[in-house]
């Protein structure tokens, strides 16, 4: 990709997020009923010191244009829950819990799907079947679900593993799983799919006729074209990272950007969803945009394409 | 096979479960709390916290779920299919510019917005109940708005593919107008595609569904569906009591569901 696509896409990028930042500003701001509304009715002193302290009592246009300058800064204001705490201090907190999962559960999507798919595409027969067979089954299970089994076998029949909360790889290693299977799954069966093309076409058999070992085909021939697919899937596994996450973190008790997502939107707590709405969009964008990058790397007539 | 089995199995069950020899899926029984599952005796599945039965529940929520699943499905096929067969039909500028407003919404986490909007839509819950309108209808909406794009896609290529053809041809010579071309000669023909495009969005609007009633957003207590008993599994475990079947039933009724909707879609789409 050259410098001008590229500076493009970022462009493009920086547009979506201030459109989702305005649509979502919009919707908050013209929804009745605030982050104050309580069982109790407040007195209307208190209301209007607490309206101006968050301003909410300014005119519409003048708060869009105080939480845009905002955002350029990365300051989305004070959470209206948390009184006390910034936005931006809680998804600072939150993003690497959500980073090392997401990541993680990456990672192993790549590191199971990648030689499975190969494997099971060289090997061919009941292997082959019986990988496709397990990928089919496994994709059909929803993030949460698969949590929960895991919690149930892992932590309380064999107590090997935490069940929640955070801490170092042993209570990383279950949400990674419950996020990263699924997505292996995918992933097994694009590269099988994409590996089984390769192995019977010409390139393949000239290189045998060539006599090279089947490690050396399978290494440099086969598997480099193989991976485009699983690149191009980068993009929409992250979204389903970021989906699953939104379950995922809460069914642990992480303290992650799903989880104060979700909890925001449940308690109303508007700057915060707010914050991380733009953060979900900026990630995602960066995603798709790495894994763009990745394909032109890994096959250069893609450029065109795109 | 197994799949197509599962799924009439299924159907039949849900549609029949009032009548059933089942305990009623609401109804409490403080006597038989948290039982095992004797598999040929009075709990086949066992029962929950709170005594219910949770064949009976697995049923109920089946049948909520598999609706939701249709119907939404349905609105996301309707938004999507005119949406691509008009932008192919119109061709050019607006057809570029269409899809490439379709193109712009994939780049946003529809799902992150989507939370954000029913969370908001709590506020006006007293006027909604007026009108008649339930957290389910702005699900259906919603769902439309998310799963939509594939759809438009699909009917954008294969509209391309007819409109170059000798009936469309032939209606336009004889004076049909856009309207008429697109309603009478175009959507009719789209249908064969449209039904594997149902078959391919119904796991994703069952499982969406699911998701969304486990967070608290979606199907709203007292009804039940597969999303509501999983979060009730979840929040039942614990390392004190074993009681892994709240979790695993309405998990394994959940699981072969989208297994076998899944294995349907992939069959028919190979047999086109």
């Amino acid at each position: 990709m050259n410098a001008p696509r590229l500076l493009r896409r970022l462009v493009a990028l920086l547009v979506t997020v201030l459109i989702v930042h305005a649509a979502a500003f919009l919707l908050v701001r013209g929804t009745r009923g605030g982050p104050f509304d309580g069982e109790r009715e407040l007195h209307p002193e208190v209301r209007a010191a607490l309206d101006a302290r968050f301003g909410l009592d300014r005119p519409l246009v003048e708060q869009y244009w105080s939480a845009l300058s905002g955002l350029l800064r990365g300051d989305f204001g004070p959470s209206l829950r948390y009184r006390d705490t910034p936005v931006k201090q809680i998804l600072a907190d939150a993003l690497p819990v959500s980073l090392g999962i997401g990541g993680g559960a990456l990672l192993l999507a790549l590191l199971l799907g990648v030689p499975l798919g190969l494997w099971a595409a060289r090997r061919g027969g009941w292997a082959e079947a019986a990988a496709l067979g397990a990928g089919t089954a496994l994709l059909a299970v929803p993030g949460f679900v698969l949590a929960g089994v895991l919690v149930l076998i892992f932590s309380f029949r064999l107590g090997w593993l935490p069940p929640a909360g955070l801490g170092g790889l042993r209570h990383a290693l279950l949400p990674c799983l419950s996020l990263g299977l699924p997505l292996a799954a995918q992933v097994l069966r694009l590269v099988h799919a994409s590996a089984r093309e390769i192995l019977g076409g010409p390139a393949v058999r000239a290189a045998r006729a060539r006599g090279l070992s089947d490690g050396h085909i399978l290494r440099r021939h086969v598997l480099r074209p193989a991976l485009v697919p699983a690149a191009a899937f980068l993009g929409p596994a992250a979204a389903a990272a970021l989906t699953g996450s939104l379950v995922v973190e809460q069914v642990f008790g992480l303290p992650g950007l799903g989880t104060h997502f979700v909890q925001a939107a449940l308690h109303r707590d508007y700057t915060l969803a707010l914050g991380a709405t733009v953060l979900f969009t900026a990630l995602l964008g960066l995603c798709t945009l790495a894994a763009d990058l990745l394909i032109a790397k890994l096959d250069p007539r893609a450029e065109g394409l795109s | 096979m197994l799949a197509l089995t599962w799924l009439l199995l299924l159907a039949a069950a849900a549609w029949t479960a009032p009548w059933l020899p089942l305990p009623d899926p609401a109804a409490m029984n403080a006597e038989a709390r948290l039982a095992p599952p004797a598999w040929s005796a009075a709990p086949l599945l066992g029962t929950d916290p709170l005594g219910r039965d949770l064949l009976a529940r697995a049923l109920a929520g089946a049948r909520v779920s598999l609706l939701v699943g249709v119907l939404g499905a349905l609105v996301a096929l309707a938004v999507g299919v005119p949406y691509g067969a008009f932008a192919a039909q119109l061709g050019g500028r607006g057809e570029r510019f269409m899809m490439r407003a379709a193109d712009a919404l994939e780049s946003v986490p529809m799902v992150v917005f989507l939370l954000f909007l029913l969370a908001l839509l709590q506020e006006y819950r007293a006027e909604m109940a007026v009108l008649g309108f339930g957290r389910l209808h702005v699900f259906f909406l919603a769902v439309g708005l998310l799963f939509w794009l594939p759809a438009a896609r699909v009917a954008r290529a294969e509209t391309l593919r007819l409109r170059g053809q000798a009936f469309i041809l032939a209606a336009q010579a004889g004076g049909a107008g856009r309207a008429r071309v697109l309603f009478r000669h175009l959507l009719p023909n789209l249908a064969p595609v449209a039904g594997s495009l149902l078959m391919l969005t119904l796991p994703r609007v069952v499982l969406m569904e699911a998701f969304l009633s486990f967070l608290g957003l979606g199907v709203e207590a007292p009804a039940v569906s597969w999303g509501i008993l999983a979060a009730d599994g979840l929040a039942a475990l614990n390392p004190l009591v074993d009681c892994w079947w709240i979790l695993l039933v309405p998990s394994a009724f959940l699981v072969l569901t989208l297994w076998a909707l899944d294995v349907l879609a992939r069959s028919l789409a190979g047999k086109q």
